[in-house]
C-alpha cells in the first residue's frame, strides 16, 4: 500500500490512499523523477487521461447508438429522401 | 485510408448516414475511432436536409410506422455533435460560389420511384454549396459522397482564388477512402 497526494487539474485537492500494482507504480515512479515533478502529478495526470477517454468512449457509443437508430429500418429510397438526395418524391 | 486523428472533419449529409448505415466492420471501426477523437462536424444545412427528410417521411405514414421515424428523427437529433450555423462568414462565401457556379454540375436525379426537377435540383446543388462554404470557413477537410457537386466547387475555388481571401484550397475526403 502506498500513500500519496491524488491532484486533480482542478484547484481543489484531497489527500487519499490508494493500493495500486507495484508495477504500475514503479512505472510512474520512473516518470516522475525524468520529468522531475512529484509521483501525484504523474497519478492526477494519468487518472485524467483514462477518465477523458472513458467518457470519450461512452460518449462515442452514445452517439454510434443514437445514429444507428437514426437510419436504420429505412428502405434506400427513404435514405435518398432523409439524405436531401431527391428532394421530393413524384411518380416516373 | 484516412486516419481519424487526422481530423475534426465536416460530415456532408449523405456521409453522415452512410457511415451510419455501414456494415463493412473496418468502415465501423473507422467511425468508432472518430467519434473517441472528435465531434461529428456537420453543417446546420445538414440538419436542414435531415429532419425535413423525416419531415416528408412522417406526413406520409400514420400508426407504428409514424411512431418509429418520430424516434429516428429524436435519435438523430440526441446525437448530434459540433453544427457549424450559417454566418455571416459561410453566407459570403457561398455567395461567391452561387455567382461562380448559378447552375448544377448535373442534371437532376432520377433514382428508384424519385425524380427530382430542375428547381429541387437548383436547391440540392445551393444546400451543397453551403455545406462546401461552411467546409472553408471551418477549415476542416469535407467528407462527402458526391464527387460530382464538390469537386465542381473545389476547383472553382482553385480557379478563382482572389475571391475567397485567406480561404482554401477546399479538402475533399470521398467517403470510400476512409476506411479501405
Amino acid at each position: 500500500m502506498n500513500s500519496l497526494h491524488a491532484a486533480t487539474p482542478a484547484t481543489t485537492k484531497r489527500r487519499t490512499t490508494l493500493t495500486l500494482p507495484s508495477d504500475s507504480l514503479a512505472a510512474a515512479e520512473r516518470i516522475a523523477r525524468a520529468r522531475k515533478v512529484n509521483l501525484s502529478t504523474v497519478i492526477a495526470e494519468v487518472i485524467e487521461e483514462g477518465l477523458r477517454s472513458r467518457r470519450a468512449t461512452e460518449r462515442s457509443g452514445q452517439v454510434l447508438k443514437s445514429y444507428r437508430q437514426a437510419f436504420s429500418r429505412f428502405t434506400d429510397a427513404e435514405m435518398l429522401l432523409l439524405d436531401g438526395v431527391v428532394m421530393d418524391e413524384r411518380a416516373d | 485510408m484516412v486516419d481519424p486523428a487526422f481530423g475534426p472533419f465536416l460530415f456532408d449529409t449523405s456521409a453522415e448516414s452512410w457511415l451510419a448505415r455501414s456494415q463493412d466492420p473496418a468502415v465501423r471501426r473507422w467511425f468508432e475511432k472518430y467519434l473517441k477523437l472528435h465531434a461529428l462536424n456537420i453543417s446546420a444545412i445538414t440538419v436542414l436536409e435531415r429532419t425535413r427528410g423525416y419531415a416528408l417521411l412522417l406526413a406520409r405514414v400514420a400508426g407504428d410506422r409514424r411512431a418509429q421515424i418520430a424516434l429516428a428523427r429524436q435519435a438523430y437529433l440526441d446525437g448530434l455533435g459540433t453544427v457549424w450555423p450559417v454566418d455571416i462568414a459561410v453566407a459570403l462565401v457561398a455567395a461567391e460560389l452561387m455567382a461562380l457556379l448559378p447552375h448544377a454540375p448535373t442534371p437532376p436525379k432520377r433514382v428508384h420511384s424519385m425524380a427530382e426537377s430542375r428547381q429541387e435540383r437548383l436547391v440540392r446543388w445551393r444546400f451543397d454549396i453551403f455545406i462546401a462554404a461552411t467546409a472553408l470557413v471551418a477549415a476542416l477537410p469535407l467528407i462527402h459522397n458526391n464527387p460530382e457537386d464538390f469537386e465542381a466547387i473545389r476547383t472553382a475555388i482553385e480557379i478563382a482564388p482572389e475571391r475567397f481571401p485567406d480561404l482554401g484550397p477546399l479538402h475533399l475526403i470521398r467517403t470510400l477512402r476512409l476506411a479501405g
